[in-house]
């Protein structure tokens, strides 16, 4: 009978053997690297509001773009994901295409924050930050990247104040919550969000990244660090793993309210694509939002599936949208080589033939 | 070759015993790290509370280090009867891999790392309450609850009829047994679920092989094996994650889990009160108070400077208005007829400033009208 396992014995041991050496000598490499930096692009805080701070990234050139962009990140991790080192850096990349970037860092909210409702955040932190910018630049409307919940936030907000925004750009964004491959949408159908918060306060970030590594609990949890152990005798590449596992863990809590109303509204009810979606007493339809959307999502996008994002199309009011398919993940469409020669160059030059 | 296998396991077990120990001399020099003996054999439930960091650093090493461990060593018995060692046992009978009788110690190795993997992220996460509940009993008893009903009567038969000076305090305990027994009867439910995983990936996993079969693509390294094997349970796991199935399971362990916790909270909270200590609750619904207030004053300041930006829109206007009858009366005096009345007139002049003033106070009542 054929056998497709060829595992010859004496390299077997050898492979056991040298797994073994280089966990050993991986400890002395581990000493001494410390926390690894990132957002290290040069910014400046150009408003700061509670924990929020909306900073203004700078380039190495003067911007040639007229209408600044600002990037508008999830309540989940951090924004700097969009700027994690030199070379793999979605900001410093649309700098250098031209691009003015302002982003907004959320901030870590504690027990003061936990009364924070989505119409706190898009109403209050996010609508001021946009007149900051408004006014900075003198425009009526600046254009906004949202990214993930971010890129939901980014709709809602459109759909709420359009005089604002200029242009938006979506990235891997959430739109249809209730697609039959979206796990984290199954596993929210049944949960009872009201005890959920009452109990919790404010949603734990652990918690968070518990739910986020069941999502493929033996490759984020164990091959992943498995495969580490190949990279322990090369700094650079240490640096760089070490550098990621402190983005994905170094993350905020949820402010409770916020956090119960997002689970209910979208996950639980899909009111963003029903029409029925109130943000404060303010009603969000899509179909409102006539200026030109760009809506990338990636093909292999575990937490936001292709299915949840394309639907966009269907719902928005605009005539001129634009969908594009990164072949990549959810972290993928940031930080791969592939991230940093397509996404940059497709977003400038998306915004650039819109004025 | 039987020796040199047996030679190399002793020679690796006790390298793995020295790569322990120097992990172990690193982690211990981390905050709340505490030391461990067994080369990947760390056992959760005989950790102490400070070992947590340790565990969770490690876990997926550990498991990895007992898989390779288990591979080398399941043939024992499948091997045994060739006369060959523990590793070239396994190894060697590989070619029958689709029997199941020939497999089954092989594959064994595989089942354990995922449990201990799911075990290892549920009970380090914070929806884990095996710490939380074991601290949370701790500090009851320390506050002179620990002999109440129901809390030392998790397994025992129903609550017993409450009465008497302590009744309140019966019924929350039996409540929080209740709560607690209900929870630990749906993690088990979960538990069960994830074991079909194990199940389902193996199968699974026999299939990929089977396809390299046919395509002739080899595994040849250990390592390529294990990678094959993550991919067969990923797959096995999502297929499950998105059933029905457990989405009720684990909608209801999640709610069950946050009613224990806030049983919990409400006796700590009485505790709290008794003791004159703020709770939570209060917390709460002072932050929740002041975030209304923020609100209000948000909206009223938003109000107040568009108020504003009206008066000042009218003002320019009445600017703008002004600039354009000057101008029209210094080059057109001399075609008098078609001036407005109110340029003509010295004494007009007062009654264009008094109906000025009247827009301005209109629009300033206007203002603060809006304000209020």
């Amino acid at each position: 009978m054929q056998t497709p396992l060829h595992i010859d014995p004496q390299q077997a041991f050898n492979e056991i053997a040298a797994f073994q050496r280089k966990l050993a000598a991986g400890m002395q490499n581990l000493r001494g690297l410390g926390e690894q930096e990132y957002a290290n692009t040069p910014r400046e805080a150009i408003y700061r509001e509670d924990k929020l701070t909306v900073w203004h990234m700078k380039g190495n050139t003067k911007p040639t773009a007229k209408v600044p962009t600002l990037i508008v990140y999830a309540l989940v991790n951090t924004v700097w994901m969009t700027d994690l080192q030199d070379d793999r850096s979605l900001v410093r990349n649309l700098l250098a295409q031209g691009e003015d970037v302002y982003l907004i860092d959320w901030g870590y909210p504690d027990g003061a924050d936990r009364w924070l409702t989505l119409d706190d955040y898009l109403n209050g932190y996010l609508d001021r930050s946009v007149d900051v910018l408004r006014k900075r630049h003198d425009l009526d409307a600046i254009n906004l990247l949202g990214i993930c919940q971010g890129g939901t936030f980014s709709l809602c907000y459109t759909a709420m104040h359009p005089e604002k925004v200029k242009n938006l750009v979506t990235m891997v964004t959430p739109v249809d919550f209730r697609t039959p491959d979206n796990m984290l949408s199954q596993w929210v159908q049944n949960l009872n969000v009201d005890l959920f918060v009452d109990t919790l306060g404010n949603v734990p970030a652990e918690l968070m990244n518990w739910v986020y590594l069941m999502l493929k609990p033996l490759r984020l949890n164990q091959q992943k660090y498995v495969s580490m152990v190949d990279i322990l005798d090369n700094p650079a590449e240490l640096k760089n793993f070490l550098r990621m596992e402190r983005w994905i863990f170094d993350s905020p809590d949820q402010a409770g309210e916020a956090f119960r109303q997002f689970i209910k509204d979208f996950y639980q009810q899909n009111k963003l694509i029903k029409g029925d979606l109130l943000i404060g007493k303010q009603p969000v339809d899509l179909g409102m939002i006539t200026q030109p959307v760009l809506n990338i999502y990636a093909n292999q996008d575990h937490l936001v599936p292709p299915d949840a994002s394309r639907p966009l199309g269907r719902h928005v009011g605009t005539k001129d949208y634009t969908e594009l398919a990164f072949k990549g993940g959810h972290i993928g469409i940031y930080v791969s080589g592939r991230a940093q020669r397509e996404v940059a160059p497709a977003i400038h030059q998306w915004l650039r033939e819109r004025g | 070759m039987p020796d040199q296998a047996n030679e190399f396991l002793k020679d690796y077990q006790a390298f793995a015993q020295q790569s322990w120990d120097t992990w172990m001399r690193y982690l211990q020099q981390q905050p709340g790290a505490s030391g461990a003996s067994a080369p990947f054999g760390f056992n959760p439930a005989t950790a102490a509370p400070t070992d947590d960091l340790l565990t969770r650093s490690l876990a997926s090493l550990q498991a990895y280090g007992a898989w390779l461990q288990q591979v080398a060593g399941a043939g024992a018995g499948a091997g045994a009867g060739a006369g060959a060692g523990p590793m070239m046992g396994n190894l060697g009978n590989l070619g029958n891999w689709q029997q199941p009788s020939t497999m089954q110690p092989f594959l064994a190795a595989f089942s354990q790392p995922f449990a201990q993997t799911v075990a290892g992220l549920d009970s380090a996460s914070a929806f884990g309450l095996d710490h939380q509940w074991q601290s949370w009993l701790y500090a009851m008893q320390r506050g002179g609850m620990g002999g109440m009903p129901g809390v030392a009567g998790m397994g025992s038969p129903g609550p017993v009829a409450a009465f008497g000076l302590t009744r309140e305090m019966q019924l929350d305990q039996q409540a929080l047994a209740a709560a607690m027994n209900e929870y630990a009867q749906i993690s088990a439910r979960y538990q069960a679920l994830l074991q079909q995983v194990n199940t389902q990936g193996i199968a699974r996993l026999q299939e990929i092989l089977g396809q390299r079969v046919e395509s002739g693509k080899q595994i040849d390294s250990l390592k390529s094996l294990y990678d094959l094997w993550v991919d067969a349970m990923e797959e096995a796991y999502s297929q499950l994650a998105l059933t029905d199935e457990y989405r009720e399971v684990f909608g209801a362990m999640v709610n069950a889990q946050m009613h224990v916790r806030k049983l919990q909270q409400q006796q700590t909270e009485q505790m709290c009160r008794e003791l004159g200590i703020p709770t939570r609750s209060e917390v709460d619904s002072l932050g929740q108070r002041m975030q209304q207030l923020r609100r209000e004053m948000q909206e009223r300041k938003h109000e107040s400077a568009q108020a504003d930006t009206s008066v000042v829109d009218a003002l320019q206007a009445e600017i703008a208005s002004l600039k354009r009858e000057l101008a029209a009366n210094k080059s057109g005096t001399k075609a008098a007829t078609n001036v407005r009345p109110i340029a003509r007139k010295s004494g007009d002049d007062t009654s264009k400033s008094s109906a000025t003033s009247a827009q301005r106070a209109k629009a300033t009542r206007s203002a603060s009208a809006k304000r209020k």
